[in-house]
Formats: C-alpha cells, structure tokens, sequence
C-alpha cells in the first residue's frame, strides 16, 4: 500500500519534471541568486541563460538581456531580501519582474572578474542579436559574439538568423556563422569558412587558418590544402600591405603632432631670432583654455557639449595670442639685441607660467569628455585602424598648415613680415612698421601654439607640465628645418616622424630616440642652415 | 607705454627667479624646543608632483595625529618637506642636507627607485634612516633604510600567479612594456625567470621599453595588438611604465578597440590618481597589485579616508579628498612605525630606533596587522589585485589570508 503511494508521488513528480523541462520556464530567482553569487556560480548562471536563449520565449529573452547588460554595467543590486536593477534610464525596477521598486538597503552591487565578464559579455553580446532593437547593435553584438565563438552561443545565433527581418543584418549572420563553422567536421563547410577568413584578413584569421595545417584534411584532401595555402598566402600579403599603411598612418600622427608643436616657433624663432622657452607653455595654455570653453559649454549648454573642441578653435587663438602679445610687449621686446638675455626671460616667464597654472588648477590631469566623433577607430584593412583622434591631429595639422601659408604668402602682413625675416632694417627704411610686425608675429606664433594645445588634448594628457615634452623637440625641427621655412618645418616634421616609426618596432623606443638625435646632429654638421634656408643677406 | 629700464628688468627677474626657487629651499619652521623632526623627500614640481605630492600632507597628518596622543617620549614631530623637483640627484642632496643641517630624525620618501637608489649612499654613509613607501623591485637590503611596501614576491608574483590560473584568464604571453630605468628592468627580469622556472617558452615573451615621459604609444599598441592575435594563448601585458607614461598608454589602448577581456593589462605602478583624467568606462577589468586599495573594507580604513578627508578639507590641500592611494597609506604607516619603534627604544638615535624595529607591529588602513622582523628591514604587508571600475577606482578582486613574509633577495633574480 505505501510502496504504491510512494511510486504513484514518485511518477507523479517525474511527469511534473518532464513537462516543465519541455517548457522551460525560466527560474528568474535562481538565475538571479546564481548572478549574485561568488565567480564560479556567476559563470555557471551565465552559462545556463546561454543554454536557455536558444529556446526562450522572447519576454524571457528580454528580460535576460536587462539583467546580464546591468550586470557587465554595474547597475545591478543584490539585497538579502530583493534583487534590483537600474535601468539606462536611471528607474529602479525588480530584478525579477521589472516592475518598480526600491533597492533594498542590503545590496551590494557584484563584481565581475575577468573571467566572468570574458564569458558575460559575448553571451550579453548574443542576446543584442536576438533582441536588438537596431541593426548597428545588432552587427556590433555580431562581431563580439564572432570575436570570441564559444559553442553555447553558436544556436543563439543560428536561431537569430531565423527570426531576423533585416536583410543586411540577415546577410552578415549568415557570413558569420559560415565563418563560425571553422571547426566544423565538414571539409567543404571549412573550406568556405576559409574562403570568408581570407576576405577578413588580420593576423587573428591568420591564426585560425595556421591552426588549421595540423588538421587530417590538410594533408588528405589537395582541394582543401590548395585553398588553405592559397588563404594564407593572401592573409600575409594584405597583412604585410597594411603594416605598410599603417607605419605611414603612425608616422603622419607623429610628424602632425611634430608639426603644430613646431609651426608657431618656426615664426617666433625664424622670425625675429627669439629662442622662445615658453612656446611649450604657450601650447599647455591652449591646452587649458579648451579645458574651460569644455567647462563652459557643460554649464551653459550641454546638449551641445560633444562640439567645444570646434567651438574652442577660434577661442583658444585669441586668447593665446592676446597672451603672447602683451609678453611681447611687456618683456620680449626689450631683448631683441640681447639674445641670451631673451632666452633666459622666455625660460623664467616659461616657468612662471607652469606654477601659475599648477596653483590655479592643480597638477593633476584633466578630464576631457572625447567626442563621439573622435572616439576609437575603424579598422581599413588588415590589422590597419585608423583611431579618429589621430585623423583630427593630422587633419588639423593640415588645416594650420593651409592657414599659416596663407597668411605668409597671400596677406599683407604675411608680406611684411617676410621681408623683416629677409631684412629688418631695409624693411624698415621701406616704411614697414618692423615693430609692430614683431608684435604681430609673436601673437600670430602663440595663436598656433594654442592650437596645438588644443589639437593634442585628445591625444595627450593635459598637466602643466605638458608644455616642457614638446619645446626640445620642436626646436629640432625647426633648426632641422631651416629657420624661417614652413615648407623645412614641415618636410622636417614628416622626416622625423616617419624615421621615429620605422626604427621603432626594430630598435624600440628608446633608441629610436638616440638614433634620431644622432642622425640630426650628424646631418646639422653637414648642413648647418638645415633643409632650407631662407635665401637672405647674411646679418 | 611705460618703458621699462634695464635695472627695472633685471631687478623684476631677480625676484621672479627667487620666488620660483623657493620651494626649493627648506621650508623651515621655527625651532621649537621639545621637538623631534622628520623630513620628507617627496616632489611637489616636474612628473612626479602629481603623485608624491599628496605624500607630504599625508605625513603631516600622520604627525598631526601623533601629536594629538601627545607625541613621541614627550615631544611633538615637526615634518620637514622639500621639493626635490623629481630631479633624482637632487633627493641626495636635499636628503643630506635635511639630516646635517636640519638633524632630522629620520627620511620619509622617494617614489621611483632611482631616486632610492640615489638617496641610499647618502643614508647610510650618514648612518640616517629612509622609510621608502613604494613597491619596488627588491634585491635590496640596507640597513639604513626601512622597505615599508613590498618586495615582487610579495606584490608581482601573486598578481602574476592569479593572472595564470584558471581564476584569473590562465595566461599563456606576456608582453613587458615599461619605462627605461631600473624598477622595470629589474621586475622584468625576474619576471622572465620566474616564467621560464613556469616552463613559458622565451618566444611568449616579448620585452620593450620607453624613455621616462614618453607619450607616443601608437606603434607600441600596434605591437601589442600584433602580439594578442598571434597563437599560442592568452596574452597579458604587464605594464611598468611610470608617470604621465601611464594614461597616454591607455589611451591609445581605448582608442584601438582593446579590451581588458581581450588583452588584460596588469599596470603595476597604476594608481587611482593616474586615471584621473580618463573616461575608465572601456578600461573595466584591467589589473594592478598593491598592498592597499581603496575599496578595502574595515574600521581601519574608513578612519583613515575620513581623517584624511576632513584633512584635505580644513587645511586646503590641493588633492581630491576622495582619493587615496597605496604611497599615501604606506607613508602613513611609515610614520608611526617609526613612532612606534622610537618610543620602542626610547630614543631617537637611529642605531637604538633600528634595534627596536624587530618586533614592532600596527594596524594599517588596509586591514592588516603589519609587523616587522629582526630579519630584514622589510615589512609585511598584505597583497591585494584591483581590478578598473568605471568610477576611476579599483575593485578588489582578490586579497591574500595575512600578510606574508617578505623576501627581499628575489630567487629568480
């Protein structure tokens, strides 16, 4: 009679096991409590939504993607009693029925460790594909989950490309999991997935292809060796293409950096001879004022933060170039005939400026927001990216460079001061006003080193001590150059920049510093007026 | 407009000129009696001003403490601070002048180990005592100086060993990118042979170095990036460089797409204050090991942040109340250790003060109780491995039992 009753509970609940493994329900508590819990039952619960997202209704699937995307976000919060989530938008809901609530008082906030999040985030990355709600998120979601291809994850995608509308979405899926199919035991399906890695060639695909020699096929089937050889070869001939464009693309960044540094003491040095120390200080000035328009734009108008950069060009000159006027006139002019006098003025007034700025504003780094448009890169061929930061540097280099030799050679004042830099005093004799030129050139010199500032706060960190990284190089391509030339600063700031590059990778970055150097020195005793001299009556 | 004259000028000058050397010169205060000194060598201009500078309020708030207890054998320490202008030569000759001419008791300072290493023949030809706050490369044992941070055996080679395991992401390469001088070169070395000692092929390891200040990462992270997608296993790079060095090279790592899960970088000399200035949001997971985070949780900490907190506050330091960092505790520590051992002995005299060390023990901020050994003059500490949050901070991911014990002479050296 028992032993009956017991079997009869027994059966009982083995049917009520089946149908609910049939059904899959989704334990939101338990998964929840797993995602609190220590590392290894993090993983563990990543790894069973995974499995679940094959097959999970779709406010399941949306759900598991709120609750894994405020996990890697840090917005959930594990209370004793409950289990909240901060949305995007900032409401605090339930993590379970995501309805409103309160965050308990007891919660603390898990910590993902490395491990986990390399599991969490392709995983999150696979549920985007599934509930996406656009297609941009969709083929990043695709890419990361191609980046790191774990099997759990290959029905996710296989069930996206079933239920997805969008025909280039649909496209890239399909390529993808052609791609994914690698490892597949299938020669034919690793040979297309072959043939798409050679179309995405980067030393990663070049990787997986070389893995594949040890594989039986390669040496069984000639078809499947001809067309893993051929891949590789192609591979390594648009790796070795786009190691080359990418050592021009380093070495531009550099030479542009090099250049803007340069530019405004190409005038001051080349102009009037005065060995300016302050020029670096000049460019940290830049630097800060686009700090305070970025401040003043948070304040005033914020919906329009991401363009301050823009807004801050033309602020950035003139205020600069206010400051180099009234140094002109206040210190620098009474040591024209004194060189050595003005060298160690502009050196005093350089440090001045530095504690100046260290009392003001501290000597801590300052936080820029980067722009939506000059953050990360993109990926042109091969292992070759091109990180939009950069781009700006070299395009803003080009844009000074555009501005300067206009103002040199099609202005009135660029006029006179060309014939100063040939000859003061006949200049003078002809009725130019010499010093009022100087004066102009000194602001027009510390307006280009502000721009420079304000082209590098992207780049570089923003302290008061910036200023001194630049000014030994920028005298070097000035002197390299020819003093006095905006075509020897230029032609002298690609030189160096692109050697700096190419010695680099073979020497490192140290000697790559030392050759440089020596190679200068040896190439001033050869040519001591540098690449080109301004042709002029000697003084 | 107003000419000036000659003299005019001149005389300004003189003025600027001597108004910039002044922090230079000792800022003395005056002697009062029943006093002890104790002088501090760390920057407030040039690169290292950033990070050392914050170090001088610390030991003022340290001393401000002990005074409050009513000193040390009845009197009360007067910080003396300098600036070295993170000029390495210039730590020796500030720190001899402080212990000739200033008498000073004992040296708080440096934070690279050149300018340790420039300090050490000064100290010990004067028999002074140096408390050194940093974690740093070992193979070092003076008595005249006072390790207060820990040797790589007790910093880098856990932090190592947990990027190795399965815990952590079971590394397999490693790519060194530090600054050129002697701390990188040293821990790299010994990293290599520890390594090896692993059964690491000498090809998964890849070695490069930077001037001190560089900023222009590009083709580095290009290299590093090259490294990561070539096979053999998970790649790691273990960061050394110092200085403004540190958020120019994240930088450009965000710039390039590279995450901490696809390439985790264990920054070594990484601390809060380098990230200042950076959106840490693509820097999440990304490593570094100290022997105090900030997150620690405690009694012991929570004094210590609101301490410094309220210090910050009412004497207008020019550093973030919020933010402090594993030098600050360590110079923290330092001093009462000294205070500790001073009253120990029951002089000042540095030979009865090195007596004393043995023994001694305190509570630091971090949670642990660290004590010294008759053995060496290092102290041990505990061992944390902080992982980047987005909030310019570290979590701590792991934490060692107790303190272990130090090991100055590293085997794989």
């Amino acid at each position: 009679m028992w032993s009956r009753l017991l079997a009869a509970v027994a059966l009982f609940c083995l049917v009520g096991a089946q149908s609910s493994a049939a059904q899959q329900p989704l334990d939101r508590p338990t998964l929840l409590r797993q995602l609190c819990g220590e590392a290894p039952e993090v993983l563990a619960g990543a790894q069973s939504t995974a499995e679940l997202a094959a097959t999970a209704g779709e406010a399941d699937l949306d759900w598991m993607q709120a609750v894994l995307f405020a996990l890697v976000d840090r917005r959930l919060s594990c209370g004793d009693d409950a289990v909240t989530l901060r949305l995007p938008a900032g409401t605090i809901v339930n993590a379970s029925t995501l309805a409103p609530a309160t965050e308990s008082a007891s919660g603390r906030t898990p910590i993902l460790n490395l491990r986990s999040r390399g599991v969490v985030e392709p995983i999150l990355a696979a549920l985007n594909l599934l509930v996406g709600k656009d297609a941009n998120v969709k083929l990043e979601a695709l890419r990361a989950v191609e980046k790191k291809p774990q099997p759990t994850l290959l029905a996710i995608v296989e069930r996206a490309l079933k239920i997805e509308r969008d025909p280039q979405v649909k496209g890239a899926i399909q390529s993808a999991t052609e791609t994914l199919a690698l490892r597949s035991p299938d020669p034919e399906k690793q040979k297309i997935a072959i043939r798409r890695l050679s179309e995405e060639p980067s030393t990663r695909s070049l990787t997986l292809l070389l893995n594949l020699r040890s594989e039986p096929a390669y040496n069984a089937n000639a078809g499947y060796k001809a067309a893993l050889d051929g891949a590789i070869s192609s591979i390594e001939r648009w790796l070795a293409f786009s190691n080359v464009l990418a050592t021009i693309y380093n070495g531009m960044s550099l030479a542009s950096i090099l250049f803007m540094a340069a530019v405004g003491l190409a005038i001051i040095f080349g102009l009037m001879g005065v060995i300016n120390l302050a020029q670096g200080e000049l460019l940290m000035i830049g630097a800060y004022v686009t700090f305070l328009v970025q401040e003043a734009f948070r304040a005033v108008l914020p919906g329009l933060l991401d363009w301050y950069l823009i807004a801050a060009i033309p602020i950035v000159f003139t205020v600069t170039a206010t400051i180099g006027m009234a140094l002109e006139s206040s210190l620098i002019r009474h040591f024209y005939s004194r060189p050595l006098m003005s060298l160690l003025a502009t050196w005093a007034v350089s440090l001045f400026l530095v504690n100046l700025v260290r009392v003001t504003f501290g000597t801590q780094n300052l936080q820029f927001v980067v722009p939506f448009y000059l953050k990360g890169g993109i990926t042109v061929v091969g292992d070759f990216i091109i990180t939009w930061n950069r781009l700006f540097a070299i395009g803003f280099a080009l844009l000074t460079l555009g501005g300067t030799y206009y103002i040199l050679r099609r202005t009135t004042l660029g006029l006179n001061m060309r014939a100063v830099t040939l000859n003061r005093t006949m200049a003078g004799c002809i009725g130019i006003k010499t010093r009022q030129i100087d004066r102009l050139a000194f602001a027009l010199g510390s307006g280009l080193a502000g721009l420079a500032g304000l082209a590098l706060c992207p780049i570089y960190n923003v302290n008061p001590q910036m200023g001194t990284l630049f000014i030994i190089d920028s005298f070097m391509i000035v002197v390299l150059g020819g003093v006095g030339t905006l075509v020897g600063t230029l032609v002298a700031a690609i030189g160096v920049g692109q050697i700096n590059v190419l010695i680099e990778p073979a020497y490192g970055a140290v000697a790559a510093k030392v050759i440089v150097l020596l190679m200068i020195i040896l190439f001033l005793q050869w040519r001591p007026e540098g690449l080109f001299a301004v042709k002029g009556r000697r003084k | 407009m107003n000419e000036l004259s000659r003299r005019n000028v001149l005389q300004t000058m003189a003025g600027v000129t001597a108004g910039l050397a002044m922090p230079a010169i000792l800022t003395r205060s005056a002697k009062a009696a029943g006093t002890v000194k104790l002088g501090c060598l760390f920057s407030s201009s040039g690169t290292m001003a950033n990070l050392e500078g914050r170090l001088n309020f610390v030991a003022k708030m340290a001393a401000d403490e002990i005074n409050a207890k009513g000193g040390v054998l009845g009197k009360t320490i007067e910080i003396v601070t300098a600036d070295p202008a993170s000029d390495w030569p210039l730590y020796a000759q500030i720190g001899r002048q402080m212990l000739q001419q200033e008498k000073v008791a004992a040296l708080f300072g440096c934070w690279t180990s050149v300018s340790r290493k420039s300090v050490l023949p000064v100290v010990e030809q004067a028999n002074g005592l140096l408390f050194y706050p940093l974690h740093f490369e070992g193979d070092e044992n003076s008595k005249n100086v006072v390790y207060v941070n820990s040797p790589p055996a007790s910093s880098v080679i856990p932090a190592v060993d947990y990027l190795m395991s399965s815990e952590g992401v079971s590394a397999k390469r490693f790519f060194m990118l530090g600054s050129d001088y002697v701390w990188p070169r040293t821990i790299n070395k010994q990293l290599k042979a520890y390594w090896k000692s692993k059964g690491i092929p000498e090809t998964a390891m890849r070695e490069e170095y930077v001037p001190l200040g560089f900023s222009n990462f590009q083709t580095l992270v290009n290299q590093i990036r090259k490294f990561a997608d070539e096979p053999g296993g998970q790649p790691v790079v273990v960061l050394t460089t110092v200085g403004s060095s540190i958020p120019d090279f994240f930088r450009e790592f965000i710039n390039q797409g590279i995450k901490a899960t696809d390439v985790p970088v264990l920054g070594l000399d990484v601390v809060e204050a380098d990230l200042e200035g950076l959106d840490t949001k693509p820097l999440i997971g990304h490593l570094t090991c100290w022997a105090y985070l900030q997150g620690t949780k405690g009694p012991a900490n929570a004094k210590f942040l609101k301490d410094w907190a309220t210090y910050v506050t009412s004497k207008k330091v020019p550093f973030k109340p919020d933010v402090a960092i594993d030098p600050m505790v360590s110079t923290y520590d330092a001093i009462n250790l000294w205070a500790l051992a001073a009253a120990k002995a029951g002089s000042f005299d540095v030979p009865e003060v090195q007596k004393a060390f043995a023994g001694i023990s305190f509570d630091c901020p971090s949670g642990y109780k660290i004590s010294m050994t008759s053995e060496n003059n290092y102290v041990a500490r505990g061992v944390f491995i902080g992982s980047v949050n987005e909030k310019q901070g570290f979590d701590i991911i792991w934490q060692s039992k107790d303190t272990p014990k130090p090991v100055p002479f590293s085997p794989f050296g």
